[in-house]
């Protein structure tokens, strides 16, 4: 086909220096006169015939069907739609004998006609700078100069794939990078400039770097961090003024972001990290989804984002060895077993919603699509997903989306309604072309005949599909015999062969024949193995009988199924534990406050906090009279304690807690990275712990932003952050910093040795200082710049906004504190002198092994210490860590903490808390505030947890024993009155785990195909993080 | 007849190292007799004793029972343990110490040797008896351990060491006591979508022929005289006659029912498996193959999401129900200086269902009778070595484990450590 429309490109000006084309459109003109710039080889075609489609199912959008309707396409277009058209002279006629005619699908999530994404080479080395030379941006992961439209070329065999599954035009981008450029919007033809609808489409996004190069971002808050500074520095290159460099990339992304915001995410969390980013520039994105939403859905709704969901629905496993079942976890089998519920949860909760073909083989399309319909998704929901929706999204819906007149031809022909489990793609039409999948026109030759071999008469059977038959001819004699009869059907030509010794024929036969009366005569010749041809006709005497198999109303539909739980792993619940009144009472309390222990005593929680505590609680007192529900607990025997806090960890933490690529990565936060899915949570809740402060690890000098959470298990990351807490800021010393241990060939990233890290710290501050005053000029010079002159001028160029600096710069101003990771006493010294000299004060050293050396120096600075209770000997740097350590830094009045920094050793917090009564001798109470009271304190929290005083969170456990002793067990923990760990409620937990898997394993043994071929068996692990972890991916 | 109070006894051995010296040297032979009177005695083979005493003579237990029966009047010198608690050297099993000084320096690591079978190397004979590790793991109450190789399919022989020596030589216990085996990971790890997933290796059924192939070589030489000497199949030999013990490290149920398999296959009349998480899964096969068991670490995360999250704790307990020999032991992170920690896992094992003393038989008999050595040590019997702690508290208990006094064999041991002498430095410093 030619192209016949004219292309209009539309230049804007955006400077006087970017010229950048913005938006393409096709015009339909209503000529006659075809115009195109291609010469043309030969004579010109004037497509002056139409297709008028008769006698089909019209389903022109998701909701109205025109039944035996009609529809004219002309030039790739529709002319017309309805029950009866009035059709040109000059047209031909489909006749679609009742077949459904659907819009073509959109799918706004591929990479088809883009070149291949090459995969990034592991290096041993570092790569700070970017390796291609160019006028872009800094990091190559950030390519919004990269336009889809310029690289695509069509691709056949991906067309035709994605055409398998009824999709006519895609959204295609190249998946490479964080910020990925923009999309084309292409129909599925092969005419490159035909097919072209929309050249810059979308802007797309993701968090993973893609085939760079460089170092940075190593982790996912790293890729956070990067993307909101590139945002950042789009303002200030275009309302600065100030900028020395001419860049590219910010100029590509700034026409980018007029266009629509699409975020391919990896895992559901992710939907609600990039939700945050776009919060914070005002975007909106769309996000591309893993069929997981279902797992989180109230906090994707909320993001108001519309979600891509691709539909290929998780295999069954190979589950016939228990000893492997059990490598597969519980979310593995749970979500095999809801992921197919997902559209629908998603439909019923109101989310908006796509669906995509991405990762879902052609052959499982359909079937999926009908499973995702089984369980519950509407089938007009179904259709809008994969038409109108993703149309009207691209603001194309003009062009695509539903069958109406002006609309592209793009159009499905099915063999029944979409959903009918044998219903067939037929044919798609795009733009005019078409694909056929099955031949609509053979005709149907199956009944039964009579055929006639040389004068004789032998009953045959044909069956089959249509389009691929096959026979049976019986000789009925004394007994009946029947033999197989191989049919091939091209169009009306057959060919046939059949053994014919068993019907007292010389040797194999060979049929040739045509097909005549709409298949009611056959006739041929054959051929005999000495050669003779003989002739054969065979007679229809009945049509194939209608041999659809009543489907019995099946039970299939009632289908078994558990409950989403929260968070979606092992021992997370189909509810949220909610919020009680509780009295404790005949309980030891250790209340960290001046009445110390109280012996046989009560205690009060009530809307979260504690409401009262003492020998005895006055209930009339506390709520006068209308005294709630309460839940006692007799606790005799018992000792309750405020929870754990743990001052250093690295639990639920997603891909990555070191940004360690740079010396300073002040501007990654762990808040943007929290996993609330991390099993750790719940283990240490029955270790007692309640809070924990997730830190950066100590990769570099200057780390990055912790958070600090509650571990409220079930709830989502940003429920778990305590967003009010004083914010923190991971520094580190000594080996790590300098990369000692980590192989010869990291020894390019400054700093190398403790020399050099003093200079990465005033360097920094003295920067953060200058970034200061720089904002403080232009600030001042606003205030003076008088109206007229703003409205002459414009405003004064502006200082660029720096996330990195700005978080130093809060350090400095007291706005924030350093939690810094450090072993020798040369180096905290030396961390003392530099925040001395520059005014503020160090919050906490962690790990602090030598700070017994410099207790006194610290006392002095006002800086506290957490350390571990007793490791050593595994890095040079700890050979003099000693586990009097705890003893002698609260001896010198420190304020001392021991922290986890490991996921199994925080379950034990209390008793490492023991070791500084058996190492030192330090008071049991004392002692036992080095886990709760004392890092409150250093977390500046200790307003509100850490003793159990009136008011403070009911932050809580009840342990069976000593609270120091091994023999104590954590029998519940209470987070702000909410009970999170039950030590009894642990076993039916366990029980229900045992039978869910157990109830999903026979399933998955029952489910379709052979046992053999299905997925083998493997097992989620998890990173088990510690300060010096480092990812080879993220 | 010197009577001596444990106070004093500390106060003679500290007194001469303040500042002196980071290393203590080892105690001088025990010759005559000694009394431990009073305080609690768990025996180690499950007994106790309430206000028991303790005799020995020349380095060899000579009176266990009831400080009412023991008559002072006949000791060179008597200890007053009036309160305290008297436990059998405790035992570290599968341990490193004195193979690796400091984790991240590679010059320090002498546990992993190259390649795939290489039973000939010994870990005793590369022990360090000036280790500031050991010390520290003394003074906790662990006075013996296994030194074990690392690595590789079959990583070497362990050997067993006492913790008061000279050198090696005087340290060694037991040259040899068996051979390790790692047993094939019938999985591996690798990242998918970023997420670390473990699958099936392809090469698993490969390695086990190769083992097999091993094995056979091994047995059929070892029929031989050895005339010509293979030193790899040298070292196999006692497998095969009992000599020494097939310590088979594997955790998973499959790979327990494989190695027991190899037992039977090759008559290996002594197995022990290392780490053996699974092994309260497969107890009925271990028990009736005669396999013992060093456990996984106490003090470990579980290794499936859906395991009760107190299962490493529960797993003594579990294997006690079923009849397995079991000790106790620590291998994994920083596995040398968590060596002094090991007492709180039979703690834990306490609070999680074990009784008292049968933790204590989990770091003392039962881990002698697995190496072979309970003749010797393990227990305080009549006819044994006085290899002895004295804790003023409950030892397993953190909270409470505070040695007082050690000896081994009699000699008595200094229990000052580096960390100690650190410990008094700054404190001075602030006085």
């Amino acid at each position: 086909m030619e192209p016949r429309d004219v292309l209009i490109a539309t230049f804007v000006v955006m400077r006087t220096w970017i010229f950048v084309l913005t938006l393409c459109l096709l015009c339909f003109a209503k000529i006659n006169f075809a115009q195109s710039t291609f010469p043309v080889n030969g004579t010109h075609e004037k497509s002056v015939v139409s297709t008028l489609f008769i006698n089909g199912q019209f389903h022109t959008s998701p909701t109205e069907l025109i039944e035996n309707g009609q529809m004219l396409v002309s030039k790739g277009q529709i002319i017309a739609i309805g029950s009866e058209v009035k059709a040109p002279a000059q047209c031909e006629i489909v006749d679609l004998k009742g077949a459904h005619v659907y819009p073509s699908f959109i799918d706004l999530e591929s990479d088809y006609g883009m070149p291949k994404v090459e995969g990034r080479q592991w290096s041993r080395e570092p790569h700070i700078e970017r390796s291609e030379k160019g006028a872009f941006g800094w990091n190559e992961a950030i390519r919004p100069e990269f336009h889809a439209a310029h690289v695509f070329k069509h691709q056949n065999e991906k067309a035709e794939s994605l055409k398998k599954m009824g999709f006519g035009a895609v959204l295609s981008h190249h998946h490479d990078g964080i910020s990925r450029g923009t999309s084309a919007l292409i129909c599925l033809g092969s005419n490159e400039n035909r097919n072209l609808l929309v050249s810059r489409a979308a802007s797309h996004f993701s968090f993973s770097k893609g085939s760079s190069k460089q170092d940075y971002p190593s982790s996912l808050m790293g890729a956070i961090a990067l993307l909101r500074q590139t945002f950042y520095d789009l303002e200030w290159y275009l309302y600065g003024k100030n900028a020395t460099e001419r860049n590219l990339s910010l100029e590509a992304l700034a026409d980018g972001l007029n266009l629509p915001l699409i975020f391919e995410t990896r895992e559901k969390l992710d939907l609600l990290r990039a939700d945050r980013i776009g919060d914070e520039f005002s975007m909106q994105f769309a996000f591309v989804g893993n069929g997981d939403e279902y797992q989180r859905i109230n906090e994707i709704k909320a993001t108001e984002g519309m979600v891509i969901v691709p539909i290929n629905f998780p295999a069954p496993y190979d589950v016939r060895d228990p000893y492997l079942a059990r490598m597969i976890s519980l979310q593995e089998l749970k979500h095999w077993e809801l992921a197919p519920s997902n559209l629908a949860r998603l439909e019923a909760a109101g989310v908006p919603f796509c669906i995509t073909s991405k990762d879902c083989s052609s052959k499982d399309f359909f079937s999926n699509l009908r499973l995702a319909v089984k369980n519950g998704l509407s089938e007009a929901a179904a259709i809008d997903a994969l038409t109108l929706q993703p149309a009207k999204y691209l603001k194309v819906d003009d062009l695509l989306g539903s069958l109406d007149v002006g609309k592209e031809a793009n159009f499905n022909v099915m063999s029944a309604s979409l959903f009918d489990d044998d219903s067939e793609l037929l044919e798609v039409w795009t733009q005019g072309e078409v694909a056929i999948f099955v031949d609509r026109l053979l005709l149907d030759v199956r009944g039964e005949y009579n055929l006639n071999i040389d004068g004789k008469i032998y009953p045959l059977s044909v069956n089959g599909k249509v389009g691929q038959v096959s026979g049976e001819i019986s000789r009925i004699q004394e007994d009946t015999v029947k033999i197989k009869l191989n049919i091939v059907q091209e169009g009306q030509q057959l060919s046939m062969n059949a053994k014919g010794d068993e019907l007292g024929l010389p040797g194999t036969l060979f049929f040739g024949g045509i097909v005549h009366a709409e298949s009611r005569i056959w006739d041929g010749t054959l051929q005999y193995p000495d050669g003779q041809w003989k002739t054969w006709i065979a007679v229809k005497q009945q049509d194939l009988e209608n041999d659809k198999k009543e489907v019995p109303e099946s039970n299939e539909e009632a289908v078994e199924m558990g409950e989403v739980i929260y968070p979606f792993v092992a021992y997370g619940s189909p509810k949220r534990p909610e919020a009680k009144t509780i009295l404790i009472k005949n309980a030891t309390l250790w209340t960290n406050e001046d009445e110390g222990i109280i012996e046989d005593a009560q205690l009060l929680i009530h809307q979260g906090k504690i409401a009262a505590l003492g020998k005895r609680v006055d209930l009339a007192a506390v709520f006068g009279k209308s005294i709630p529900e309460i839940e006692v607990i007799d606790a005799k025997g018992k000792h309750v304690t405020p929870g754990i806090i743990d001052e250093h960890s690295h639990i639920a933490i997603t891909r990555g807690v070191n940004e360690g690529t740079q010396a300073s990565s002040a501007e990654v936060s762990i808040q943007h990275s929290v996993d609330s899915e991390d099993i750790n949570i719940y283990r240490q809740l029955s270790g007692g712990v309640t809070c924990s402060q997730l830190l950066h690890g100590s990769a570099n000098p200057i780390g990055g932003q912790s958070a600090i959470i509650k571990l409220k298990w079930g709830a989502s990351p940003d429920e778990m952050v305590l967003w009010d807490a004083a914010p923190f800021i991971k520094f580190a010393l000594g080996e790590n910093v300098k990369q000692s241990n980590w192989g010869d060939a990291q020894t390019e990233r400054f700093p190398q040795t403790r020399m050099g890290v003093e200079q990465v710290f005033y360097d920094e501050f003295i920067r953060a200082r200058e970034y200061e005053l720089a904002w403080k000029n232009y600030n001042n010079e606003l205030k003076l710049l008088s109206r007229r002159q703003l409205k002459k001028e414009g405003l004064p160029p502006a200082p660029r906004k720096d996330l990195e600096l700005d978080v130093l710069l809060q350090i400095l101003n007291g706005e924030r504190f350093i939690t810094c990771h450090s072993y020798r006493q040369d180096e905290i010294n030396m961390l003392m002198h530099v925040a001395d000299s520059l005014g503020f004060t160090l919050n906490t050293f962690t790990h602090i092994l030598e700070g017994y050396k410099v207790a006194d120096k610290m006392r002095e600075h006002g800086a506290g210490g957490s350390t571990f209770s007793d490791w050593w000997a595994y890095k040079f740097e700890v050979k003099d860590a000693i586990p009097y350590n705890g003893a002698i830094l609260w001896e010198q009045g420190v304020v001392t903490a021991f922290n986890s920094d490991d996921a199994e050793m925080a379950r034990r917090l209390n008793q490492e808390a023991a070791k500084a009564v058996k190492y030192g001798g330090v008071p049991e109470e004392e002692a036992f505030k080095f886990v709760t009271l004392n890092p409150a304190k250093l977390l500046h929290l200790d307003h509100r947890m850490g003793s159990l005083k009136v008011g403070k969170d009911a932050d809580v456990v009840i342990w069976s024993d000593h609270p120091l002793s091994i023999y104590a067990k954590a029998e519940k923990t209470f987070i702000e009155g909410v009970c999170y760990w039950d030590a009894e409620e642990d076993i039916a937990k366990q029980r229900y785990i045992q039978s869910e898997k157990a109830r999903i394993i026979q399933k998955m043994l029952n489910s379709p195909g052979d046992n053999g071929s299905k997925r083998k068996p493997s097992k989620r692990v998890h990173q088990h993080n510690h300060c010096d972890t480092i990812l080879e991916e993220y | 007849m010197k009577h001596y109070s444990i106070q004093l006894l500390i106060l003679l051995f500290c007194s001469g190292f303040v500042f002196a010296q980071d290393q203590v040297s080892p105690g001088a032979k025990h010759e005559g007799k000694t009394l431990l009177l009073g305080g609690t005695a768990h025996l180690g083979n499950g007994d106790v004793i309430q206000d028991a005493a303790i005799g020995y003579e020349n380095g060899v237990i000579t009176f266990v029972g009831s400080s009412l029966k023991a008559k002072s009047a006949d000791y060179d010198e008597v200890i007053d343990t009036k309160g305290k608690h008297i436990y059998p050297g405790f035992i570290t099993a599968n341990s490193t110490l004195g193979l690796q000084e400091i984790g991240a320096v590679r010059a320090t690591r002498d546990q992993y040797e190259i390649g795939t079978f290489r039973p000939n190397v010994r870990a005793i004979i590369a022990f360090n008896t000036e280790s500031d590790i050991t010390p520290t793991v003394r003074s906790n109450g662990v006075l013996i351990g296994q030194i074990t190789p690392r690595g590789g399919v079959i990583s070497g022989s362990s050997g067993i060491a006492q913790f008061d020596a000279w050198n090696w030589e005087d340290a060694a216990m037991e040259m040899t006591d068996g051979v390790h085996m790692n047993w094939p990971r019938m999985h591996h790890l690798h990242t998918q979508q970023g997420k670390p997933v473990i699958e099936l290796r392809k090469t698993y059924e490969q390695q086990l022929h190769e083992i097999q192939r091993f094995f056979r070589e091994s047995k059929a030489y070892s029929k031989g005289n050895g005339a010509i000497k293979d030193l790899k199949y040298e070292a196999m030999r006692g497998l095969f006659d009992g000599e020494l013990c097939l310590y088979v490290h594997a955790n998973d149920y499959k790979q327990l029912v494989e190695a027991v398999q190899l037992k039977r296959d090759f008559e290996i009349p002594r197995m022990c498996i290392v780490g053996g998480y699974d092994s309260w899964m497969a107890a009925d096969l271990l028990r009736d193959n005669k396999v013992s068991v060093m456990l996984y670490r106490t003090h470990e995360l579980p290794d499936y999401d859906e395991d009760d999250v107190n299962l490493p704790y529960k797993l003594p307990k579990l294997l006690s129900d079923e009849g397995v020999l079991f000790c106790l032991q620590n291998s994994g992170d920083m596995e040398q200086m968590g060596t002094r920690n090991l007492p709180f896992y039979a703690g834990t094992a306490v609070a999680y269902g074990l009784t008292y003393e049968q933790a204590v038989m989990s770091i003392t008999l039962n881990a002698a009778k697995i190496l072979g050595i309970d003749d010797r040590v393990g227990s305080l019997e009549v006819g044994k070595q006085a290899t002895i702690v004295v804790s003023d508290g409950d030892a397993l208990d953190m909270r409470t484990n505070n040695i007082v006094f050690a000896c081994i064999t009699g000699r008595v041991i200094d229990l000052d450590n580096r960390h100690k002498l650190l410990y008094r430095k700054y404190r001075s410093k602030y006085q």
